[in-house]
């Protein structure tokens, strides 16, 4: 390393400990807590309307679920169209306890965070049972176990009663330190919530990446011939990676329905399995800032398509809705055209973005 | 007893569209192991175009049919030639998540068509009064749509082992390299595989169409179906399609006439499959005709 670690460009690794720090330089991390800070601080500068902020909280959820998608997917290797469903058994542990034990137990207003943390080890039980064909199976048959449980899901939702069959089951408001959270302060305060999940997640999981256990992950993806003969177990391995994702899909799913107050069935259907995989391909599968632009992106998109179905549905027949229509056109081709022409994603463009401005004004 | 007839009938009828479903799909994945998610879109594609050639355009029912399944047939090798060309090599997840996004083009074009919002249904075609045996009845429509969907599977079946074009299919599927040696041209038969499954998901597009009804969501759901079906027979066997159609629909008819209702159960015919398609992937995962070679980890 050179001697002034603010102005290094390029690589100066004499050991491998070094390689595997987080942030190589001290600008690198400089800007980083810059950045973090900017995220905790502009909610108390500028005051969005409910709905403004209902959006970035959205966003912030669907983060948190391709982080797991992503580590399963793109980390892994193991393609996955049954993620909505994982997200929904996080959101349904936190319907199912309110139905057992009422809205309004202490449990679920003060010990909410206790209750997002059930959610994950629920999620994490069901991912690694649906992984269980893992042991012995590969790719195709894996979107396979994937879908069955996505529908297998689906049904169990819409038909027990225990889940008032697909129905909304509400959700109380929470309380915190300055106690009950009311409407007005109820989306910044999730906002800030999520938040948190997220940075703890994203630094739970590229630290993952650093450890033996994540770097198996990478391992049996590439080769789990050569993974086997290295002393990892590549079922277990999978297993071990749909647990995980379950984790963090489950703590997804319960901040989703503490965010929206409420679980209903509709927003863990195939559709949505098939929205967030189209956010991890966006994104770029295997990278970590990967499923920070995905969301991001598609999200932003679809807020584009609404828009602009609804300036455009006068020119067409009454009947039609054009936005039904165009969400899937657009997502459809997004993905398409993402895997045809750039298939390592928008953290690819970031990436050579990165290393333009570090570079300047050199070209290499 | 009727009931137990009328309820194998039924399953009869369903699982044999099963089968030519499966069929197309279990064409694309013989020869070029893609994993097509779209089937079922395209299945729908070749209903509403029969619908629209039949009704719209004024063509009698057997024009409007051979000229849908012409259409798909071009329609498929398009897309193959456009979208999944450029990705041969690729890792198998890219080439899946294509065609999922395929699905999703074809659910925004029909979503741009009337067929999207509105239901439909063909005029009839066979007389109204159905043929009844006992207490046992089946339609016209039914007894004919079964009648087409076996003879349409005995000619892809005959078109496979002993057609040229087949015999390259098998060959390219067993092969690629060997087959290229010997001048058969593999993105050609790539190219022809999504065109004869385009070509038979039409076929079973107008025969479902005929029997439920033009409905979107019904008609797209065939496609997904289609997985249990495909992986209880083996993957890559037709004959495992066409026996595990069969026999899907025969257990989804006596899942839901014999459970539903008690035990406060509902709607088992539509998840029975993707149990009974999770239970083999755990237990039997090359299905009953599959070949044993299996990805094993």
């Amino acid at each position: 390393m050179s001697a002034n670690r603010w102005l290094v460009t390029g690589n100066y690794f004499t050991s491998f400990r070094k390689e595997q720090r987080i942030f190589s330089t001290h600008l690198d991390r400089t800007i980083f807590g810059v950045f973090l800070v900017c995220l905790f601080m502009w909610p108390l500068l500028i005051k969005l309307s409910n709905k403004n902020m209902f959006v970035i909280d959205g966003i912030l959820i669907a983060i948190v679920a391709v982080l797991g998608l992503n580590l399963l997917t793109g980390f892994a290797g193991l393609i996955s169209i049954g993620h909505a469903a994982f997200v929904g058994v996080g959101a349904y542990t936190v319907a199912s306890i309110i139905t057992v034990i009422g809205e309004d137990h202490l449990l679920l207003t003060h010990g909410w965070p206790l209750v997002i943390l059930i959610a994950g080890i629920v999620g994490a039980v069901f991912g690694a049972f649906v992984g269980l064909p893992a042991l012995r199976l590969r790719h195709l048959y894996l979107l396979m176990a994937t879908l069955s449980f996505q529908i297998i899901f689906q049904w169990v939702i819409s038909f027990s009663t225990f889940f008032n069959q697909g129905q909304t089951i509400s959700v109380s408001r929470v309380f915190w330190l300055t106690g009950k959270i009311g409407r007005k302060q109820h989306y910044v305060f999730w906002y800030y919530v999520i938040l948190v999940v997220i940075v703890l997640l994203g630094f739970g999981v590229r630290n993952l990446l650093r450890t033996r256990y994540g770097r198996s992950l990478v391992a049996v993806r590439d080769n789990d011939r050569a993974a086997d003969a290295m002393g990892m177990h590549p079922g277990f391995t999978k297993v071990y990676a749909f647990a995980l994702a379950g984790f963090i899909a489950g703590v997804a799913g319960a901040l989703h329905a503490y965010l929206f107050r409420g679980v209903g069935f509709e927003s863990f259907m195939l559709h949505d399995s098939i929205v967030y995989l189209a956010m991890a391909i966006v994104g770029g599968m295997g990278t970590l800032n990967g499923s920070f632009w995905g969301p991001v992106a598609i999200q932003f998109l679809e807020l584009q398509v609404e828009s602009l179905a609804e300036e455009a549905g006068h020119l067409f027949p009454s009947g039609m809705n054009l936005s039904t229509a165009l969400r899937p056109l657009t997502f459809g081709l997004v993905i398409v055209l993402f895997l045809m022409f750039e298939p390592r994603g928008i953290a690819n463009w970031w990436r050579i973005a990165r290393s333009y401005v570090k570079l300047w004004p050199f070209r290499y | 007893m009727s009931y137990f007839f009328q309820l194998v009938v039924s399953g009869i009828v369903v699982g044999s569209i099963y089968a030519l479903s499966g069929l197309g799909f279990v064409l694309i994945y013989k020869s070029s192991r893609v994993l097509n998610v779209a089937h079922g879109q395209i299945i729908a594609a070749g209903c509403f175009i029969t619908y629209a050639l039949n009704v719209w355009a004024g063509m009698p029912i057997y024009i409007a049919f051979l000229l849908s399944m012409i259409i798909t047939f071009f329609l498929a090798m398009s897309v193959e030639r456009i979208f999944l060309r450029r990705l041969i090599g690729e890792p198998i997840i890219s080439v899946i998540m294509v065609t999922i996004g395929l699905m999703e083009i074809i659910n925004g074009l029909i979503y741009l068509t009337p067929f999207g919002s509105e239901n439909y249904s063909f005029p009839e075609f066979f007389p109204p009064t159905p043929i009844s045996i006992g207490d046992v009845s089946i339609s016209w429509t039914q007894l004919v749509g079964v009648i087409i969907t076996f003879v349409l599977i005995t000619g892809f079946s005959w078109f496979f082992k002993k057609s040229t074009v087949g015999i390259s299919m098998r060959a390219v599927s067993d092969d690629q390299l060997a087959s290229m040696s010997i001048g058969i041209s593999v993105p050609r038969v790539f190219g022809l595989a999504w065109a004869t499954a385009g070509l038979s998901a039409a076929a079973a597009g107008v025969i479902i169409g005929n029997i439920t009804g033009l409905n979107f969501d019904t008609l797209h759901s065939f496609g997904i179906i289609v997985f249990p079906v495909v992986i209880m027979g083996g993957l890559d066997s037709i004959l495992g399609a066409v026996v595990a159609g069969v026999m899907m629909g025969l257990i989804q008819q006596f899942a839901s006439g014999y459970l539903d209702g008690s035990w406060g159960l509902n709607g088992t015919g539509e998840v029975l499959p993707y149990i009974l398609l999770l239970i083999i992937l755990l237990f039997k995962p090359h299905g009953l005709f599959g070949i044993h070679e299996i990805e094993r980890v």
